[in-house]
């Protein structure tokens, strides 16, 4: 009897898995494609506007690696937590309460030096990403209470505490705006201009760097390697003597600081003043960057990338007419494709052969 | 068909239907050829023992019966039709179920969820004390005696396989598979398995034993296969057989290992005592003792047996003994000092060893490639990095080397550790805690579901161990390897040490009595 039998291997090398996940990005892409032909659109015209409008000028492309830093960061801090196989839902709660204690140190702290006061900003925002955490963490740690529920929660009581600030004791008293601060005095200074990169600020390299730096730790410290024995098996993480909880405070305190980060960034680099709505939803988003980086930090760079450049397309198409929720609907297509892609990845289809005559037995 | 007609040999082939008839099944993994062209038969009313060597491949063959694994080429028939036997779901269909030496229970559910759990024919509505009613019900039936509302993680490794092969029985199983079913009861319990089994067996049922206790097979088992390197090499009626013949049959042509026999000589500096545990008692999450006032000394050069059924204690004394879990009252000693290192880590640095209970839940964390489980020792030590840095080209070198040391059957150390097979994964383990057992090593059932070639070879591990002045505890329930490996054997009842015997004075009846509880007639010293 001749035929195919397709059969499940346990494990995939990342070679394979990315390879699916680029398969499964295009055929998102063609679906999302099919979907606007639907609506009466051409596809064709409108993916080459939003390639054209995104990476075809030097604007383009800038306003791509802006957008792409606040995602990165979370992913990043998704990705620390992914590590020791914890769910970070609230980095966008972090990233607010990060923005709020730069905003703080900015707009009511002593004025200086303005490295020293980017500095402050930042380390106050790491405390306050942190602090935010801390309370999951804590429940977690020692009640067992979800990790996932409790930052996802958090997420809100950050938002709408936001919210407050920005409409009440902080609000800007010399603005029109009802919603948001003063401009902070010393923003992050712009890239050299010689970079011809003039958008950008400083808060691209330090992404990148964090990035860099995480993935070095990852790979190249005792700790890095305890992190993924925890979060493989902690019963054997604490058999062989490696301290779990406290691995998993550490994971959860530092991913929490790298989010509460990512909103300082936002806020001094590109924003320059509190405001309602600071994250648009850059935490969920970076859930997307890490689980399809495979919660690698040097992964969480491109894949944050390539959500920027699905969530700029989305801008791009509703200046053509197409719905907002239709941008929408093309993130939650690509994180489809790609879940589907990555478990397809572990089948392959193999030809049966017929059975070879009788007999063997001794 | 009656149990007085029980067919001792195999017929031939046109007179009967056979229940279950693999033909020509092949199945590779990673390129190594688990299967290769494998037929087996099993009749209708027989206990069919499978046997064979850690990796010849007896488990795959069961997976690809029970739809674990699909083969890559070959046929299945049930009854003479063939089926394809696509998923566990289609086995239960068909009748068959297997009991696996990994255990397969949810932790956190209780007994009679477990029992429940997948089942079609568990009530509708839920409610715990009709569950347990029905377990309780159940458990009596088969006289597999469980406490249905015991959450599965607070058992022992017997208790859970108990649970285990509860739950296949209440299926209305008519091809049992059993993977080292005994590896983890006592003598007791086996006795009232194999009572169980000959009543399975009694109403035209059939079983497949695997197993590497060959006087077990004789005992019970009608006919059996013999499978080397991937293949079936003998199968027939067990009538005849001999432990020695069988022996030659698993092993081939090789040259049969001898026993280990225990080193009579004493070691220099043996009166030294590393490890002593001086009225340590243990209490679980409910505050019930589960080790009462022990006092115990690991003595240098020494191989301490612990004896004693599962589930007495054994599993909070390794624990104890290694650092994992403090005492909730008492001292343990490291060279006579209480005030000494107090965790697993410090316990591992200070030179204990520790072999646990569970491989694949405890000992291994079974998802990670092989070569990060290696080192799961080795990782903080200057072989592998300085300071906090870890260099990843030494690292691999390291696990490379305890891989090859450890004589595992897969060598690349990318493939997860799960999917090595259980004598593979103590091997891996074995040569990882020796290497870090400089003072004693703890080992806690370590050659359960091992072939006799790697308990031949364990056990000349540890001997040298004991040799180089190591302390070696050795907990195990096979009385027999006690008796020819251990210098002591403390008994354990109900979480206290009932008598520590010189070997020369230990034998097992004076050992059972002491394991089920009673008093020795004569005071021991």
């Amino acid at each position: 009897m001749r035929g195919f039998v397709v059969q499940r291997v346990p494990s995939v090398s990342g070679r394979v898995r990315n390879a699916a996940y680029a398969v499964s990005a295009l055929v998102a892409v063609f679906v999302a494609g099919l979907l606007l032909a639907a609506l009466g659109l051409h596809p064709l015209a409108l993916g080459g506007s939003v390639l054209k409008q995104s990476l075809g000028s030097r604007f383009g492309v800038q306003d791509l690696l802006l957008l792409a830093s606040p995602l990165v960061m979370c992913g990043l801090s998704v990705s620390l937590m992914l590590r020791v196989g914890l769910w970070n839902i609230g980095a966008d709660g972090q990233f607010y309460v990060g923005a709020a204690c730069a905003a703080g140190v900015a707009l009511f702290g002593p004025h200086g030096s303005p490295l020293l006061v980017q500095i402050t900003m930042g380390l106050a925002a790491m405390a306050g990403g942190a602090l935010w955490i801390a309370v999951p963490a804590l429940a977690r740690l020692l009640l067992g209470t979800s990790e996932i529920i409790a930052t996802l929660l958090l997420n809100f009581v950050a938002r709408l505490g936001l919210d407050w600030l920005v409409t009440g004791p902080w609000r800007d008293p010399h603005g029109m705006a009802a919603a948001q601060t003063a401009r902070i005095p010393d923003p992050l200074p712009k890239l050299p201009r010689d970079w011809h990169l003039g958008g950008l600020h400083w808060g691209l390299a330090v992404v990148l760097g964090l990035a860099a730096l995480l993935a070095a730790a990852f790979r190249f410290t005792r700790w890095g390697f305890e992190l993924r024995i925890c979060g493989a098996n902690r019963d054997t993480a604490a058999y062989a003597g490696m301290n779990v909880r406290r691995r998993l405070f550490q994971a959860m305190l530092l991913g929490g600081a790298i989010a509460g980060l990512g909103g300082m960034l936002e806020l001094s680099g590109t924003v320059h003043r509190l405001q309602s709505g600071l994250s648009n939803g850059y935490g969920y988003v970076g859930i997307i960057v890490a689980v399809l980086a495979a919660s690698s930090p040097l992964g969480c760079v491109f894949t944050g990338l390539l959500m920027a450049l699905v969530l700029n397309a989305g801008l791009v198409l509703q200046t053509q007419g197409v719905p907002s929720s239709a941008a929408l609907a093309l993130t939650g297509l690509i994180l489809l494709f790609a879940a589907i892609g990555e478990r397809l990845a572990h089948y392959r289809i193999v030809p049966t052969r017929p059975v070879a005559g009788a007999g063997g037995v001794a | 068909m009656q149990p007085g007609e029980l067919p001792r040999t195999v017929l031939p082939e046109a007179a009967r239907t056979a229940f279950v008839r693999m033909r020509g099944i092949t199945k590779s993994f990673y390129g190594a050829r688990a299967n290769d062209g494998v037929d087996f038969t099993l009749q209708g009313g027989e206990i069919h023992a499978l046997l064979g060597e850690n990796g010849a491949g007896k488990s795959t063959l069961m997976n690809v019966l029970t739809g674990l694994y699909q083969p890559d080429s070959g046929e299945i028939a049930i009854e003479g039709h063939v089926r394809r036997i696509a998923s566990p779901a289609d086995a239960i269909e068909a009748g068959i179920g297997m009991v696996h030496q990994h255990f397969k229970l949810v932790p956190a559910f209780t007994v009679a969820e477990n029992i429940h759990l997948g089942w079609n024919e568990t009530p509708f509505r839920l409610d715990p004390a009709s569950l347990a009613a029905r377990t309780q019900a159940l458990s009596d039936r088969f006289g597999l005696a469980v406490s249905p509302g015991a959450r599965v993680a607070d058992l022992s490794a017997g208790e859970q396989q108990r649970v285990e092969i509860l739950r296949v029985l209440a299926r209305g199983t008519r091809i049992l598979v059993l993977d080292e079913p005994t590896a983890v009861l006592t003598p007791a319990e086996v006795r009232a398995l194999f009572a169980a089994l000959r009543a399975f067996r009694a109403d035209g049922n059939a079983v497949i034993l695997i197993s590497h206790k060959l006087g077990e097979v004789l005992e019970i088992a009608d006919a059996l296969t013999v499978m080397r390197a991937g293949r079936s090499v003998a199968t027939g009626s067990t009538a005849g057989a001999s432990r020695s013949s069988l022996a030659r049959l698993i092993i081939g042509d090789t040259a049969i290992p001898a026993t280990v026999a225990r080193n009579e000589t004493d070691v220099p500096g043996a009166q030294a005592v590393p490890l002593a545990l001086r009225g340590v008692s243990v209490r679980d999450h409910r505050g019930i003792a589960l080790l009462d006032g022990v006092d115990l000394d690991v003595r240098a050069g020494e191989i301490l047996g612990i004896a004693g059924v599962a589930g007495n204690g054994q599993r909070a004394l390794s624990e104890v003994l290694t650092g994992c879990v403090r005492p909730d009252a008492g001292d343990v000693l490291l060279d006579g000092d209480a005030s000494g290192p107090r965790g697993a880590r410090e316990f591992a640095d200070w030179g204990v060893g520790h072999i646990p209970e569970d491989r694949l839940r405890t000992a291994l964390a079974a998802d990670l490639p092989l070569g990060e489980n290696a080192v799961l020792r080795d990782y903080r030590g200057d072989a592998a990095g300085s300071g906090p840095f870890l260099f990843p080209r030494r690292l691999a070198r390291l696990a490379r080397r305890i891989i090859d040391d450890a004589a595992v059957n897969l060598r690349d150390s990318r493939i997860p550790a799960r999917n090595l097979s259980g004598g593979n994964q103590q091997r891996l383990v074995a040569e990882r805690e020796r290497r870090i057992a400089s003072r004693v090593l703890v080992a806690a059932y370590p050659t359960r579901g091992l072939d006799v070639g790697a308990v031949a070879a364990l056990h000349a591990g540890m001997q040298a161990l004991r040799a180089s002045g190591v302390g070696v505890v050795l907990i195990s329930e096979e009385i027999e390897e006690l008796l020819a490996q251990a210098d002591r054997i403390a008994v354990l009842f109900a979480g206290r040490i009932a008598g520590i015997l010189p070997v020369a004075q230990a034998d097992a009846e004076r050992l059972g009595l002491l394991m089920s509880g009673q008093v020795l007639p004569e005071p021991v010293s």
